[in-house]
C-alpha cells in the first residue's frame, strides 16, 4: 500500500472517531427527554438545555429537572423552589447520567419507604425530631397497625390455632414503646414476625403474605387493577389510579407501565379509592388458608373509574356485599372521619384495629342528650388551621371558629359549628359542604353511654 | 503552504535523521515505546484541561468529576481520553518492557536506559495510582487508605515516610490535595524529564537495538520522513481507538464515598490487583512493600546478568532463555494473582 493510501485511511478513521465524539456530545439523553416533553400537547416548550433548580433551603443546584422536566410539584407544602428534589429523594443532584444520578436514591423510587422514611420524610425539622411526638409522623407510623399489621397477624394465627389468645405478639418488624405510661389497650412491644417459620404452617403462609403486601413495609407483589399503591407514607399520601398508570407530564415516567402514581403528588386529601387499594380487596378463606381476592369487581379492561362518578362507584367498588354502611360512609371519604391518629397511629402500639380506632358516629352527631364536644380555634398557627390550609380549604376555617374535638383531643378541622345546633362539614377531598345533623332533638332513642356506631347502622344503613 | 517547512517543525527536528531499518520494523518493537509516549502526551494534554474543572477537596472532588462527566462540554470525552490514555500508557509501558526483555534490547550499552525505563514504569504506576485516588469514590477512597497505610509497614522508617507522603497522621483533606499536587505537578515534572531523557539516551546509545552484523552484511536505514510518516499513521489509529473506547466505555466512577457506612468496597486499581490479592494471604510488609520491591529489583538486575553472548535484538533468542523464563514466570504470577482478585 502506498503512503497516500495509509495517510488517507488513518486520517479518515481519526475523523470518523472525532465525529462520533461530537455527535455524542450533542445528543445527550436529557435532550431526548426534553424533546419528548416538548412534543406533548398543552405544554410550554422548554429550551433544549441543562435546567438547574436551586432550592432556597440548600442553595445547591440540582439538575434533576433537566430530564424530569415538567414533573408535578410534589405538594403545596413541599415547594420545589424551597426543598428541591434531593432532600427527599437523595441521589446525585449534579449527575445527568441516569444510573449515576439514581445510584444513591433513598428508597429507590420511593423515599418514603419505611426502611428509609426516617431519613427522608422523618428527618429532623420535617416530620420527625420534634419534642411533640404528635409531629413525629414517621415514628408514629412505624408503631401503627398499618405498619405492624399486628391485629391481622394475631387474628389469623389465633384462628388457626397458632396462638392461644388473640392478643398480638408479632409485628411485621419489631417495635417497642418507651413511653412511661401506656394508654389503655396499648402494648409495650411486638416481636418481629418469625422469618424462618416451619414449612406448611400458617406462619409460613402468612410470611409469604406479609412479604407481598397488606402493610406499609411493602407493596403488593402481584399488583393488579384496584390494588396499585406505593409503600410507606406514599402508600396513602401518593395517589394511584385504579389502573396504576401515570397521567402527569414527566415523560421519563412510562405512561403504559402500571405501577406509577397518577401524578408526582403527595396529598392529605386522600380519596377513598386510595384506601381502597388495600382495604376491602378480599377475604381470608379459613378453609384454604389463603387470601381470596374479590371476584365481584368489574374487569380490568373496564375500570369503574372510567364508567361512573365516585358516589356510584363506592357501592360496588368499596363495600363488599356483606357490608353495612350509612349514608355518610357512602358520600364522605374515609379521611373525613378517620383521623390522622387513627390512620397513622397515636405513637403507641396496638394489637387490634378496634383498639386503635375510636371515632364514632357520636363524635360528630352527639347523643340524644349531648352535643358533640367542640373547641374554639384561637391561634392562626394552630394545627387545625394548618391542616385546613394544607388540604386546600383555608377558606373553610378561621380563628374563632368552633370545631369538633374527639374524645382523644384531636380537632376535626373539617367539621365546624355554624349555629348553636348546626354543624357543617367540608369534604376534604371533594370540597363539598355537608350539613351534620345532631342526634339531640331527633327521634333517636340511642343510649349514648353504652351504644357504639354499630347500633347506628341498625337504623341508618343504606339499602343497596 | 509557505509557512510549513518540515525542517522547521520541532516534532520533525526531534527525530533522528535515520534509524536502522531492523529497529524500525513494526514486528520488532510493535511501536510500544512510541505508543507509550503518545499515550503520555494525550494524558498530559487532557489532564491539563481537566485541571480547570477538578476540585481537589473531599467535598468537591467527587461532584466535580460528576460535573465533568455530565455537564462540562466534552468533559466526558476529556476524562475518558485521560483515563484510557493512562491505561494504554500503563499497558504500553509494560508491554514495551516485556518486548525489551524478550528481545534482549537492554544489552550494553543500553543497560542504563533500561534502569531509566524501570524508573519510568514506577513513575507511571504511581501516576496512575494518584490519579485513581483523585476520583474520591468509594473504591478509590479505601484503596487510598489501604495503599498509604502500607507505607507504615516499612520497618523503622514507615511512619516518617507515611507522614511525608500523606503529610498528616491520617487521611485528610490535605492528603487529597498533596496527592493532587503529586499527580499533576511532581510526577509530571519527573515523568516528563524521564521520558525526554529516555528518548535522548536512546539516541545516544545508538537508537533502537539492532542485531549484531554478520560478515558481509550492511546496515540499512529508514529515513526521518519515513519514520515521521509511520508515527503519524500509528498515532492517528491509536488516538481514534482511544476516542472510540471512550465512547463505548466511559471512564468509570463508582458511588460517592460514604464514611458513615463504614469500610466500603476496597478496590485497588487494576494495576495493583495482584498486590491486593497478596495482601489477603501475606503480611502487609511482604505483600505491599517487599514483593513489589523484589519484582522491581529482579527486573533492574536483568541487564547485569544477561550482558553478552549471541541473541541481542532477536525475539525469544534461545541463548538468552534464563532471563526470559524468569520474566515470564514473574509476569504470569502477577497476572494470575490479578485475575484471582478480579474474580473475587
Amino acid at each position: 500500500m502506498s503512503k497516500p493510501f495509509w495517510l488517507f485511511i488513518a486520517s479518515l478513521v481519526l475523523l470518523i472517531a472525532l465525529s462520533a465524539a461530537v455527535w455524542r456530545e450533542t445528543h445527550p439523553a436529557w435532550r431526548e427527554w426534553q424533546a419528548r416533553y416538548n412534543a406533548q400537547p398543552n405544554v410550554t416548550p422548554v429550551p433544549l438545555e441543562i435546567h438547574a433548580l436551586v432550592p432556597t433551603q440548600t442553595g445547591k443546584p440540582e439538575l434533576c429537572v433537566t430530564c424530569h422536566v415538567g414533573i408535578e410539584e410534589i405538594s403545596a407544602a413541599h415547594p420545589a423552589e424551597t426543598f428541591g428534589c434531593v432532600v427527599c429523594h437523595g441521589g446525585d443532584p449534579r449527575a445527568l447520567d441516569k444510573d449515576r444520578a439514581h445510584a444513591t436514591l433513598r428508597g429507590g423510587r420511593n423515599p418514603s419507604a419505611l426502611a428509609v422514611a426516617a431519613s427522608s420524610c422523618g428527618q429532623a425539622n420535617c416530620h420527625g425530631g420534634y419534642a411533640d411526638a404528635e409531629q413525629n409522623h414517621v415514628d408514629r407510623v412505624l408503631k401503627s397497625l398499618q405498619a405492624t399489621y399486628a391485629g391481622g397477624i394475631a387474628h389469623v394465627r389465633y384462628a388457626f390455632g397458632a396462638q392461644k389468645s388473640p392478643r398480638a405478639q408479632f409485628g411485621v418488624r419489631a417495635v417497642s414503646d418507651a413511653s412511661m405510661v401506656l394508654p389503655p389497650k396499648a402494648l409495650r412491644s411486638l416481636a418481629p414476625f418469625p422469618t424462618n417459620p416451619v414449612t406448611g404452617t400458617i406462619d409460613a403462609k402468612m410470611l409469604s403474605c406479609l412479604n407481598g403486601g397488606c402493610h406499609l413495609w411493602t407493596t403488593p407483589n402481584k399488583p393488579s387493577m384496584y390494588s396499585y399503591r406505593s409503600s410507606g407514607c406514599a402508600a396513602c399520601h401518593y395517589v394511584y389510579a385504579d389502573d396504576g398508570l401515570y397521567r402527569g407530564k414527566d415523560v421519563t415516567i412510562a405512561r403504559n407501565e402500571p405501577g406509577h402514581g397518577v401524578a408526582h403528588r403527595l396529598t392529605t386529601a386522600i380519596p377513598f379509592a386510595q384506601c381502597n387499594h388495600c382495604h376491602n380487596r378480599g377475604n381470608y378463606d379459613l378453609r384454604a388458608m389463603t387470601f381470596e381476592w374479590r371476584d365481584d369487581l368489574p374487569p380490568v379492561a373496564r375500570p369503574l373509574s372510567a364508567q361512573m362518578p365516585p358516589e356510584g362507584r363506592r357501592l360496588i367498588e368499596y363495600y363488599q356485599p356483606i357490608g353495612e354502611f350509612t349514608n355518610c360512609e357512602l358520600e364522605l371519604d374515609c379521611v373525613d372521619c378517620h383521623t390522622a391518629q387513627e390512620a397513622m397511629g397515636d405513637g403507641h402500639i396496638y394489637g387490634a384495629k378496634q383498639d386503635a380506632q375510636y371515632v364514632q358516629c357520636q363524635t360528630c352527631h352527639g347523643t340524644p342528650t349531648t352535643k358533640p364536644k367542640t373547641t374554639t380555634i384561637r391561634e392562626p398557627n394552630e394545627l387545625a388551621l394548618r391542616r385546613a390550609r394544607l388540604s386546600g380549604h383555608a377558606e373553610f376555617l378561621k380563628v374563632g371558629d368552633r370545631v369538633i374535638e374527639t374524645e382523644r383531643g384531636e380537632l376535626l378541622w373539617s367539621v365546624k359549628q355554624i349555629a348553636p345546633n348546626q354543624f357543617a362539614q367540608i369534604g376534604k377531598v371533594t370540597g363539598k359542604i355537608y350539613n351534620v345533623p345532631l342526634v339531640m332533638g331527633s327521634k333517636c332513642t340511642q343510649d349514648g353511654k353504652t351504644q357504639t356506631s354499630d347500633y347506628c347502622h341498625q337504623c341508618h344503613s343504606v339499602v343497596r | 503552504m509557505s509557512w510549513w517547512r518540515k525542517e522547521k517543525s520541532i516534532l520533525y527536528a526531534l527525530h533522528p535523521e535515520k534509524i536502522p531499518a531492523s529497529g524500525a520494523r513494526l514486528t520488532y518493537t510493535f511501536g510500544l515505546g512510541g505508543i507509550a509516549v503518545l499515550a503520555a502526551l494525550v494524558t498530559f494534554l487532557t489532564g491539563a484541561a481537566l485541571t480547570f474543572y477538578y476540585v481537589p477537596t473531599p467535598e468537591g472532588a467527587y461532584s466535580s468529576i460528576v460535573l465533568i462527566q455530565d455537564v462540562v462540554s466534552f468533559g466526558a470525552l476529556l476524562r475518558g481520553l485521560h483515563y484510557w490514555g493512562a491505561q494504554v500508557m500503563v499497558l504500553a509501558v509494560t508491554l514495551h518492557l516485556a518486548r525489551v526483555v524478550f528481545t534482549g534490547g537492554y544489552r550494553p550499552p543500553r543497560e542504563f536506559n533500561w534502569l531509566i525505563g524501570i524508573a519510568l514504569l514506577v513513575i507511571t504506576l504511581i501516576w496512575d495510582f494518584t490519579g485513581y485516588v483523585l476520583r474520591w469514590d468509594d473504591g478509590a477512597y479505601w484503596a487510598f487508605l489501604v495503599g498509604t497505610n502500607l507505607l507504615r509497614e516499612i520497618p523503622v522508617w514507615g511512619e516518617p515516610i507515611y507522614r511525608a507522603v500523606v503529610g498528616d497522621t491520617q487521611i485528610s483533606a490535605a492528603a487529597l490535595l498533596r496527592f493532587y499536587g503529586w499527580h499533576i505537578f511532581g510526577l509530571t515534572i519527573v515523568g516528563a524529564f524521564g521520558i525526554i531523557y529516555h528518548l535522548w539516551r536512546l539516541q545516544k546509545d545508538g537508537g533502537i537495538s539492532a542485531p549484531l552484523l554478520k560478515g558481509g552484511e550492511t546496515r540499512t536505514f529508514v529515513s526521518r520522513d519515513e519514520l515521521f510518516f509511520r508515527e503519524f499513521v500509528v498515532g492517528a489509529f491509536v488516538i481514534a481507538a482511544l476516542v472510540i473506547i471512550t465512547l463505548i466505555f466511559p471512564a468509570p466512577i463508582g458511588p460517592a464515598v460514604n464514611l458513615d457506612a463504614g469500610v466500603g468496597d476496597v478496590r485497588a486499581p487494576w494495576i495493583f490487583l495482584w498486590v491486593q490479592n497478596l495482601l489477603r494471604d501475606l503480611p502487609p510488609l511482604w505483600a505491599g512493600i517487599l514483593a513489589p520491591l523484589i519484582v522491581l529489583l529482579l527486573m533492574s538486575l536483568l541487564p547485569f546478568f544477561d550482558r553478552r553472548g549471541p541473541g541481542r535484538a532477536i525475539w525469544f533468542a534461545r541463548e538468552r532463555w534464563k532471563p526470559q523464563v524468569l520474566f515470564a514466570v514473574i509476569a504470569l504470577a502477577l497476572i494470575i494473582l490479578s485475575i484471582r482478585e478480579a474474580w473475587r
